[in-house]
């Protein structure tokens, strides 16, 4: 009992020591997905907008619901799932290395 | 048996039937009898008599010529206007009775002339005529007529209509009389019309014609009479009630159909002396005088051009007015976005009640008014913004632009932010406000600027969390995009109010999840939404913040997939607790003014120089001296925060060795009386970007724009394939007109850069016609 007493105390000293202390921190990040090129080649639009069809299809209101993902081969290119899905239905190798497609992850 | 041929001679029957006639024409009694023996008489000629019908009609001819004369005698031997009038009226009326009378007899005539001409022309005419009404083909009915025009009507129409005229010339001049004179007139001269293709004919080329020159003749003299003796307005009001008078008038004394009077009264009324009316245009509209401007509309609008000068000169009214009062009010209006915009829409106000009550809101009043508005709120006499500050973007200055995008996002914010305005306003009040700012945007020609600045405040707010209305926020959203704001700029708008709802459902997330970290706030948004550049301030953050990261980072990365994060210090801010020995505050800061106070945590009492708070936070030189002059020179405070030596007058001022600490007397300073506790604002206006790229920030404006002209050229090229200069210069700007109006010489440089990298190329034949070149 008596060492918890003095544990507060010496923190309670220890923060009046301090000049200043900190009460609230609002920190602020901005992701981006983690792509080679920002670029989508089979759209031709920024990998963080939503791609072509999407855009086209959601009303303003759906913007941010992030349901527009990218993803990655195994060869590290980088497209919008939406456009690469479209993609493989033809040819199921990269736009940009012709390599075979294999999903390496997908965008959360 | 019947009568041969030749034994009934036209001159045995005549001498019977000519008695007739005359009572006929000469309205006596005819007994039935005699009538009967007329039509008996008329079948006999007709049928024994082979040359009978000509005879017959050649004698009738003659009988009513006489018959006329005799007439016309009666009718010159009126000395007097009225009496000549009345007399001619009442021999015209009975002998128009008489010619649907007496044509009833000789009805077989008819045919019989007819019959010859018809055997003589083709059945086509014949066809023709026997479609006609029985009046209209009557042929003594027409003799009748001509009879009467070639006779009396030739020889006395000039003193008839003079007559008229007359009667016309007294009733202008106040005096009354008999107008049936002048109908009965105007009716003989169209009923006297034989001509059936055009009926009017006769009215028009003789009575018409004199009313038309004698209308003229009498203005011609009282107009120039009346603006010499009593001037210009009381003109206005003649010249509107003549016309009005005159169009009464045409209504009772002339055929409908014909606007030759008026259009006459006019040119003599308002035509010939408009330089002298227009001349009183910019006087009227300048003094506010409505009713009078309405009278001088009411009467231009009636010639060609008349209307075009006074819009010129509500232009030109409007638009010096509009400056003048700008310019007179500018020291207050270029540091008060508020007055700035309160005195824009007063001056929009009072304007467009001038042209409600002046012009009836008329499309081509409000145009000109449009015109002048936008000339006021882009003109760059009062301040201007330079894009591209001090920099030439690719070699090229940039012209300047009003700043009242500017100030008009600033007064957006003021109401959309907690501010002491907009916690004075009702919410009615501030939807209000709101609505007269997208109304002078409506003007604003780069509204691009606005865009840009409305982001940036919008951002701040979101950030800080200091929005007055979070409901009126998306509000405003809409409102842009009703008022035609491009999609793509308003769309990133609405991503943002998204984003921030994404990122508070994540802030919830990590704090249940870590329930220690109860003083940590995070914000983690969209790039895509909300960056400007890829810039990154590097800081080094005190230890209480730094310990924070890799937990938010660990976190995040079990909540998401391929993604990375990127730190946006220069965004971050918080609060913290300052306490001296007598006194105790809490401060809102941002991030950077926290690392470089955090650096006295370890020694309160030292002086630390310039250099080594550089080392200490290894904030970028602009940076530092940005923040630690904040710290410095708070504008708000009495008592600064940190004191510093040598003396600055400027964050340049400050050198490696400037020596800065810790103000052990700070306090708030409340009705002159020091306060040691309290909460003071340090943040003020939350930086978005570094300074290098606010420079930037301007250049990018300008390049965003050379990027959406280009853009804009090979969208048309594409869809016309070939198109002409001119034609590409007007699309171009109806593509581009919601964001900024390009100029000529940004468009032509941004055709020849295409042209140069083979995106198009002119046409061989004509050097103005540009081809796309797939
Ligand atoms: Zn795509
Ligand atoms: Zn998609
Ligand atoms: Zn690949």
């Amino acid at each position: 009992m008596a060492d918890e007493n003095d544990n507060e105390r010496m923190d309670d000293n220890q923060k009046s020591d301090k000049m200043f202390t900190l009460k609230k921190w609002n920190a602020v990040a901005m992701w981006s997905w983690d792509v080679e090129c920002d670029t989508c080649a089979i759209c031709r639009v920024q990998v963080m907008d939503a791609c072509l069809r999407c855009q086209a299809e959601s009303k303003k209101d759906s913007y941010g619901k992030q349901d527009c993902v990218v993803v990655w081969g195994e060869c590290n290119h980088s497209f919008h799932y939406c456009c690469m899905s479209l993609w493989v239905k033809q040819n199921n190798r990269c736009p940009l290395c012709q390599q075979e497609w294999s999903i390496q992850r997908m965008g959360k | 048996m019947l009568k041969e041929k030749g034994q009934l001679k036209f001159e045995d029957k005549w001498t019977y039937m000519r008695p007739i006639v005359l009572k006929l024409l000469k309205q006596e009694p005819v007994s039935p009898a005699e009538w009967q023996e007329l039509f008996y008489d008329v079948h006999l000629v007709c049928l024994w008599d082979e040359k009978g019908p000509v005879k017959l009609r050649d004698h009738l001819h003659e009988d009513i010529v006489q018959f006329i004369k005799q007439a016309q005698n009666r009718v010159l031997a009126q000395r007097q206007e009225e009496a000549l009038l009345k007399a001619y009226i009442a021999e015209w009326r009975k002998f128009f009775t008489q010619c649907n009378y007496l044509p009833t007899p000789f009805r077989q005539l008819e045919s019989s002339l007819q019959g010859k001409t018809t055997s003589a022309s083709s059945s086509m005419q014949s066809n023709n005529n026997s479609k006609k009404g029985p009046i209209d083909e009557s042929i003594v009915r027409k003799l009748m007529l001509d009879s009467w025009n070639d006779s009396i009507f030739s020889d006395i129409k000039h003193r008839l209509q003079e007559s008229a005229m007359k009667l016309v010339h007294a009733e202008r001049n106040g005096e009354a009389f008999d107008s049936q004179l002048v109908i009965g007139v105007r009716e003989s001269y169209v009923n006297l019309c034989s001509n059936t293709e055009d009926r009017l004919q006769i009215y028009r080329e003789n009575f018409e014609a004199a009313y038309i020159q004698s209308t003229e003749m009498f203005y011609r003299m009282k107009a120039p009479e009346q603006l010499a003796t009593n001037g210009v307005q009381a003109y206005m009001r003649y010249a509107d009630a003549k016309l009005r008078e005159e169009e009464a008038r045409a209504q009772r004394y002339l055929e409908a159909g014909s606007n030759g009077v008026i259009q006459c009264c006019v040119k003599v009324l308002v035509g010939n002396p408009l330089s002298v009316l227009l001349a009183e245009c910019a006087p009227l509209i300048k003094a506010g005088e409505t009713e009078r401007l309405q009278l001088m509309f009411r009467l231009l609008e009636r010639v060609p051009e008349g209307v075009q000068p006074m819009l010129r000169e509500l232009e030109n009214h409007i638009t010096q007015a509009g400056l003048a009062d700008m310019v007179a009010a500018a020291d207050i209006i270029t540091q008060d976005s508020e007055k700035y915009v309160e005195r824009l829409l007063e001056l929009f106000r009072k304007f467009s009640k001038l042209v409600h009550d002046a012009f009836s809101d008329d499309p081509r009043f409000l145009t000109a008014r449009d015109k002048a508005f936008k000339a006021v709120v882009n003109d760059t006499t009062v301040f201007r913004l330079e894009l591209g500050t001090g920099r030439n973007i690719g070699g090229k200055m940039v012209a300047p632009e009003s700043k009242c995008p500017e100030l008009l996002a600033n007064y957006c914010d003021m109401l959309l932010r907690r501010t002491p305005l907009s916690k004075r306003l009702t919410s009615e009040e501030i939807e209000s406000r709101l609505r007269d700012v997208l109304l002078v945007l409506k003007y604003v020609s780069n509204k691009d600027v606005f865009m840009r600045y409305h982001k940036a405040h919008l951002t701040r707010r979101l950030i800080l969390d200091a929005s007055a209305d979070s409901e009126k926020e998306e509000d405003m959203v809409e409102w842009l995009r009703e008022v035609g704001m491009p999609a793509d700029y308003v769309n990133k708008l609405a991503r943002m109010f998204q984003d921030i709802k994404v990122s508070e459902d994540l802030n919830a997330q990590f704090r249940t999840s870590t329930a220690r970290h109860d003083a940590i706030n995070i914000k983690i948004l969209n790039a895509g939404a909300w960056a400007r550049g890829s810039e990154r301030v590097t800081v080094s953050l005190p230890v209480e913040l730094e310990d924070y990261i890799p937990e938010v980072e660990e976190f995040y990365k079990k909540k998401h997939n391929g993604r990375k994060l990127q730190w946006y210090h220069h965004m971050s801010n918080g609060t913290i607790t300052f306490a001296t020995t007598s006194g105790k505050f809490d401060l809102d800061v941002t991030t950077f003014q926290m690392a470089v106070l955090f650096a006295w945590n370890q020694r309160p009492h030292d002086k630390i120089t310039y250099e080594n708070l550089r080392l200490a936070t290894e904030l970028p030189d602009g940076e530092l001296r940005r923040t630690l002059w904040s710290l410095v020179a708070f504008p708000k405070l009495k008592r600064q925060l940190l004191l510093f030596n040598p003396p600055a007058t400027a964050p340049k001022d400050f050198d490696e060795h400037t020596t800065f600490w810790v103000n052990q007397d700070f306090a708030l300073i409340k009705n002159a009386r020091p306060q040691r506790r309290g909460k003071v604002n340090l943040v003020g206006r939350l930086q978005l970007s570094t300074e290098r790229s606010q420079i930037e920030d301007n250049q990018s404006i300008v390049q965003l724009r050379i990027l959406r002209t280009q853009e804009a050229i090979i969208k048309i090229l594409k869809m016309r394939k070939k198109i002409s200069n001119a034609a590409l210069q007007s699309e171009l700007v109806d593509i581009l007109k919601n964001m900024f109006l390009p100029s000529k010489k940004m468009i032509k440089e941004q055709l020849e850069w295409l042209i140069e990298h083979k995106y198009m190329r002119r046409d061989d034949d004509d050097i103005n016609t540009f081809i796309y070149m797939a």
